[in-house]
């Protein structure tokens, strides 16, 4: 797959603000069109029906925002990452906003898997003194209730902030599949007695890692 | 005066809703909010991602917003689980650009686009918290102005609007808004600024008609008679002259989750005079105006390169009819290479033709392709000037398979006008040879992948065409023709779909009621209609029992067929097309005689062009293609007319 004739160009973007409540299809179609916006050389898929050739990270579900996500767009042609940014950024809307861009190499891993180690943060309605975790989330996939064991997505603790009003924590992608970080956190809040529960006010990942590197 | 800001109190609410995506505003291209500016609010009443890509929408947001001093704001209908929750919490519908309380708009903008968005007018009324009913309209309560297709026959909504505009709002709705913000200023009282809107062209002032009796309505001519000096008795659709010369390429908003015809639309022609006889649109979009390919090619590069779109569809009635259009094909191609980009082309040609510029543009996929023969026989065809031989569409086929296509959908209506079952047969037949032809024109090794589907809708009578009086057969007599059709088709290959006639039922009788349609759409929503266009939410038993408590025989409208002669209820609005046009009309279908298209040869007298002082303006001559004879009359072997009329071809 990987044309050597072609530049890949990682994009790293916000998904702030109301756009939050988009989901990922919404707005892997609002970056390919802001990426024709941007008048970039972009490479167009051969067969039966063209399109871009662009590669997303890993999703985020309705309602959760991110401070770094990223994709991957093969070029057709070397532009200067600064100038491909001015571009981009003249073509996007605040809240979907370019903020880097920079080349990547071929042989690095496709995007939906390079970065399995997502870190993000729940910013609560109201403080809260503990932080309960539950030892397994139910969630429905296909039509079926399933049962996942929070030991098994979870890295390393979830932290209360010393305010009590949020909470940091790290979930990993598992090549069978991914604990919802919205999921979770509902789950957590669900053990805490309804008249002191909070809600929560926003959802973001805050940074994407390969163990490694962060993006 | 400022208006509210909802939003601290929207947002909560979208985490419990089905696609969100629907209430954020924020899209790319969406304007800015109306602030202290006069302000109006147009609505579509159905949910986002039918309004959004909504022709009369954006054309009227952009006419307002070009205008000074006056600001336009879009709002839709929420989803049924939305409306339920926003009742709850008692949040009333919202605009999307300053997420403002519809009810504080000066001016509140409702487009009818379809016989079956009527409860959802009251929907988005009740929502809005403005009272349903314009006589129950307090002083400061916004004035409701409606537009759109069903404004050709607009007393089942009469009662719910303050003033209706009849034709095209590009110049009618910012010189209406400007009239109503001068007399507001001037503090003018609510009747006086209804009383002066009466005099605008083009505009219906309701509450200043008394609905006549049916023997005082025969007698008089008109149903509805002006209760003082000054009330136009008659109401004359408004056209915009300039929309020929005006910039193809209009501001659009992209929206963030998919919406119908997602993609950039590109007005090219407006107005179709193949003159079919149960069309609606080919009668109230008279003259036709074409704008010019140049026109047209810049306002698709600029379109492209300002939305980000990667489809474009050359919009209108019949877009291969445009005397320019395999120059404007050729050029959006050319401007289209290599970035991955669909152009699509809406036809109502069902030649080799329309075939041709279908694969101009079909690229390498190649979908289905749907013609409209619409009646099975030529006889029926004849008589609603449908001007497409089967020679015509057998040509299609050979072009459209032979050039890749593997499936294909016939178009048809049952009900039609003198229909018998021969003619039911007749579609069956059609349909079965057309799929001969198909296998005929495709490798042996392929002929496994050849599919034709047939899809039946029900004639539903439709206001200001010629057959307003003719009446719609019973979903019961539906059943049976589409039970007859159906044995009659032999082949596997062939599907045979159907549209609920439930559904079509009301349809006529919202598209030829009169005054008293209103109360039974009103009870309609207080027993729960809404959406009712939607399969899933269409409740017939809300419209029956509606029918019941207002003492409406729904059959009686929908059903009954009159003579020409008679006066129907929207006899005091014109589209220019004279009722006299219609009712000679009437009588060559009944004899079988067929009316060419007046832009490719001489006038046919349908009154338009004259009585609104406007011509048909093409870009260039229309020029028939080779095959197309002279004016054809009714007998079978005849050349057939001079224009190519024939089925949709959808590219």
């Amino acid at each position: 797959m990987a044309d050597p004739s072609l530049f890949r160009l990682r994009v790293v973007f916000r998904k702030a603000g109301r756009l939050a409540l988009l989901s990922h299809l919404e707005v892997a179609r609002a970056l390919e069109r802001a990426v024709r916006r941007a008048g970039l050389p972009f490479a167009v898929s051969q067969g039966f029906s063209p399109h871009m050739r662009i590669a997303f990270g890993a999703a985020l579900p309705v309602g959760v925002g991110g401070e770094r996500e990223f994709y991957d767009l093969f070029l057709t042609r070397y532009v200067a990452p600064a100038k491909c940014l001015e571009a981009l950024r003249a073509g996007s809307p605040d809240d979907l906003m370019a903020l880097e861009c920079a080349y990547v190499e071929h042989a690095a891993p496709a995007a939906s898997v390079a970065y399995p180690l997502s870190t993000y943060r729940v910013d609560l309605t109201a403080p809260v003194g503990e932080w309960p975790v539950p030892d397994a989330v139910t969630v429905v996939r296909k039509k079926k209730e399933k049962e996942l064991a929070v030991a098994e997505y979870l890295a390393g603790e979830m932290l209360l902030a010393d305010d009590g009003r949020s909470v940091m924590f790290a979930l990993e992608a598992k090549p069978t599949g991914s604990l919802r970080p919205d999921k979770l956190v509902d789950a957590c809040l669900a053990l805490m007695p309804e008249k002191s529960r909070p809600q929560r006010a926003a959802l973001t990942r805050i940074a994407q890692s390969d163990g490694t590197t962060t993006l | 005066m400022p208006q509210t800001n909802l939003w601290p109190r929207l947002r909560p609410l979208l985490a419990r809703v089905e696609r969100p995506a629907r209430y954020l505003d924020h899209e790319w291209g969406a304007g800015a909010p109306a602030g202290d500016a006069f302000s109006f609010c147009m609505v579509y009443p159905d949910t986002y991602e039918l309004g959004q890509a909504n022709q009369a929408v954006r054309i009227l947001v952009n006419a307002v917003n070009a205008a000074d001093g006056l600001a336009a704001e879009r709002a839709f209908l929420p989803a049924a689980d939305m409306a339920d929750l926003m009742r709850e919490e008692g949040l009333p519908l919202f605009s999307l650009e300053g997420c403002a309380p519809v009810g504080e708009f000066d001016v509140v903008g409702i487009t009818l686009p379809h016989e079956l968005a009527a409860t959802n007018v009251l929907e988005v009324l009740d929502l809005a918290g403005i009272p349903l009913r314009a006589a129950d309209r307090a002083e400061d309560d916004p004035i409701v102005l409606g537009g759109g297709p069903c404004a050709l026959n607009p007393e089942p909504y009469a009662p719910f609007f303050d003033a209706i505009t009849i034709g095209e709002g590009e110049e009618a709705t910012p010189e209406t808004l400007a009239r109503i913000r001068e007399l507001r200023d001037a503090g003018a009282p609510r009747a006086a600024i209804l009383r002066a809107l009466a005099a605008i062209p083009g505009t219906y002032v309701p509450s200043l008609y008394r609905w006549r009796t049916e023997a005082e309505a025969q007698e008089a001519g008109s149903w509805a008679e002006p209760i003082e000096p000054g009330v136009p008795a008659a109401i004359e659709r408004r056209v915009f002259e300039g929309f020929a010369r005006s910039d193809a390429w209009e501001p659009t908003v992209v929206p963030y989750t998919e919406v119908v015809h997602d993609r950039l639309n590109v007005e090219v022609l407006r107005g179709c005079a193949r003159g079919c006889r149960f069309c609606q649109a080919g009668m109230m979009y008279r003259p036709v105006r074409e704008r010019s390919a140049d026109n047209i090619v810049a306002a698709v590069e600029r379109g492209l390169a300002e939305t980000g779109y990667d489809e474009v569809s050359l919009t209108s009635l019949s877009s291969t009819d445009h005397s320019q259009i395999a120059e404007i094909l050729a050029r959006v191609n050319g401007a289209c290479d290599g970035r991955g980009i669909r152009v699509s082309v809406p036809s109502q040609r069902l030649d080799a033709f329309g075939v041709e510029m279908a694969r101009l543009v079909a690229g390498q996929k190649k979908g289905g392709l749907t013609f409209a023969p619409e009646a099975g026989t030529q006889r029926l065809r004849d008589v609603i000037n449908k001007n497409v031989t089967e020679d015509d569409l057998f040509g299609a086929i050979d072009a459209a398979f032979a050039a890749g296509w593997r499936r294909c959908k016939l178009y048809f209506m049952i009900g039609l006008p003198t229909e018998t079952d021969d003619d039911i047969k007749g579609i069956a037949s059609l349909a079965q040879r057309a799929y001969d032809r198909a296998k005929a024109a495709v490798p042996p090794d392929q002929r496994g992948s050849v599919r034709m589907g047939v899809s039946v809708a029900v004639f539903v009578p439709k206001a200001q065409t010629p057959f307003q009086w003719d009446g719609q057969i019973s979903p019961d007599e539906v059943l049976r023709r589409v039970g007859l059709l159906k044995r009659s088709v032999k082949y596997k290959a062939v599907d045979v779909h159907y549209h609920d006639p439930k559904t079509s039922f009301v349809e006529a009788v919202m598209s030829r009621g009169g005054r008293e349609a209103a109360d039974w759409v009103e009870a309609a929503w207080r027993r729960g209609a809404r959406f009712d266009a939607w399969t899933e939410h269409f409740d017939e038993d809300a419209w029956r029992e509606a029918a019941t408590e207002v003492g409406l025989e729904p059959e009686a409208i929908a059903q009954v067929t009159r003579e020409p002669g008679y006066v129907m209820p929207w006899a005091h609005v014109s589209t220019g097309v004279s009722t006299r046009f219609l009712a000679l009309e009437r009588r060559r279908a009944a004899a079988g005689e067929t009316t060419p298209d007046c832009t490719f040869g001489a006038c046919t007298g349908c009154g338009a062009c004259p009585t609104l002082g406007v011509d048909n303006e093409l870009a260039a001559p229309r020029v028939a293609p080779a095959g197309a004879g002279a004016t054809r009359g009714a007998d079978e072997g005849a050349p057939r007319a001079g224009a190519p009329e024939g089925g949709a071809c959808h590219g």
